[in-house]
């Protein structure tokens, strides 16, 4: 019975909740648990997948048909070698990818840049600003964004760069590529990759507004985002009219963040206690 | 510049070189038919201590990353920048936006901003005009608490 139960837990949380969780729109106010809980619910999905293999040993060790309970116990094994197997293949090729690119990037901006004492300036009139993650980070600035933007406004930009680094939102956004990528195309979800991508921008924001408040922060976002062009080939909207509406919005009530914590303590927790049961 | 004892970054000296090398044909112009490992070593005397077995393999990497290209002269290679510095900038900044695919392109890179349309603009203006309305409103609170207390 539970083998079943954390198999019917794994299609939910792998399948069910990013939809749900992507349309409550109110929690990208509490932008650091709602990564939380988009967090524990990937993990509690892979770990009702596997657990639901270990799950159905007790069925063979006290059945009284061992060989008839095989039919339940060695496909269980299989999804659970095939996912395990799938997830370190798709981590390798992930991750490999990404230091490749960085790594690449970083070496041409450190040849071609300016460097200054915590930036890097490219001498080119479009305005950007990114940061390459790593553990060779660097922040990188055009000369384009300098002229752009008043001093104020561009120290907000640099704070939200150094959140992005500080807070290693790129093992998040790794983290949750290797899940996407993972899963086959027919039963992939995107919302979780898109949310997550807009969750870590929200809080380099609010890094940013603790830095040089929250008018320098919007009028950076203004700026730079009437500057640009969007990518409209995406098919997605822009982050930045919501991430506008979220600064002018304010702090959520601390309910919201308790609410996502408790969910995201039961997501990631469920599974390994129907596991204990399984196996008591 | 600081005179440092342990062996500089290649990373480092790969700016370097290629600095000396963009001066180089900026001074010779059209004339400029690149410069030598011995050339581009003479060039660090007096500003700092560089073997010329390092320069020689420093100028190999950037070869191999086709951020130099080498003709044969006699026994030795000619050394040229690829592209000018404005160029490689310019490609630099390409690069960023549409050379890679595009989920892995924002997953390697975390930009400030994706842009916006011009219907989200219009959106975002009204979000700003909000928050500046707070900011001033609380500055006129906190003003005016000031002036309480001073009485």
């Amino acid at each position: 019975m539970i083998p079943f139960v954390l198999a019917g837990l794994a299609v939910l949380l792998a399948w069910v909740a990013p939809g749900l969780m992507a349309r409550r729109k109110g929690f990208r106010r509490a932008p650091r648990a709602a990564l939380v809980a988009w967090q524990a619910v990937s993990v509690g999905g892979i770990l009702a997948a596997l657990a639901a293999a270990p799950a159905t040993i007790p069925l063979l060790l006290d059945g009284e048909d061992p060989l008839g309970r095989l039919q339940l116990v060695v496909p269980a094994l299989v999804a659970s070698a095939v996912i395990v197997g799938r997830l370190l293949y798709a981590g390798h090729h992930v991750g490999t990818r990404l230091r490749r690119v960085r790594a690449d990037h970083r070496q041409l901006v450190d040849i071609v840049a300016r460097h200054e004492e915590r930036v890097r300036i490219l001498q080119h009139p479009t305005p950007t600003a990114y940061c390459i993650p790593g553990r060779q980070s660097r922040v990188v600035l055009s000369q384009g964004v300098l002229d752009a933007l008043p001093e104020e406004q561009l120290e907000a930009v640099i704070a939200h760069e150094d959140a992005h680094l500080r807070g290693r939102h790129d093992l998040l956004l790794e983290f949750f590529s290797v899940v996407t990528e993972a899963v086959p195309g027919p039963l992939r979800s995107p919302e979780a990759l898109g949310e997550v991508r807009l969750l870590v921008e929200v809080l380099a924001d609010r890094a940013a507004v603790r830095h040089s408040g929250e008018v320098a922060t919007a009028r950076a976002l203004l700026t730079l985002a009437g500057s640009r062009e969007p990518e409209a080939a995406l098919g997605v909207g822009t982050t930045a009219p919501v991430r506008l509406r979220l600064l002018a919005d304010g702090p959520p009530h601390p309910a919201l963040s308790l609410l996502a914590y408790s969910y995201a303590a039961l997501a990631a927790t469920l599974p390994l206690v129907l596991l204990a049961m399984a196996w008591a | 510049m600081p005179h440092s004892t342990s062996a500089p970054r290649l990373g480092d000296l790969e700016r370097v070189v290629m600095e000396h090398l963009w001066e180089a044909a900026n001074v010779g112009g059209p004339l400029f038919d690149g410069a030598t490992v011995r050339e581009v070593h003479l060039r660090f005397e007096g500003e700092r201590e560089i073997a010329y077995t390092t320069v020689m393999t420093v100028l190999d990497r950037l070869a191999k990353k086709d951020l130099v290209t080498r003709e044969r002269d006699g026994r030795a290679w000619r050394y040229s920048p690829a592209d000018t510095r404005e160029a490689l900038t310019a490609q630099t900044m390409l690069r960023t936006l549409d050379d890679m695919e595009v989920t892995d392109r924002r997953t390697a890179l975390l930009h400030f901003l994706d842009g916006a349309t011009t219907d989200e603009l219009a959106d975002i203006k009204a979000a700003l005009a909000e928050i500046e309305a707070r900011a001033e409103g609380e500055q006129a609170t906190s003003a005016r608490r000031r002036t309480i207390r001073r009485r």
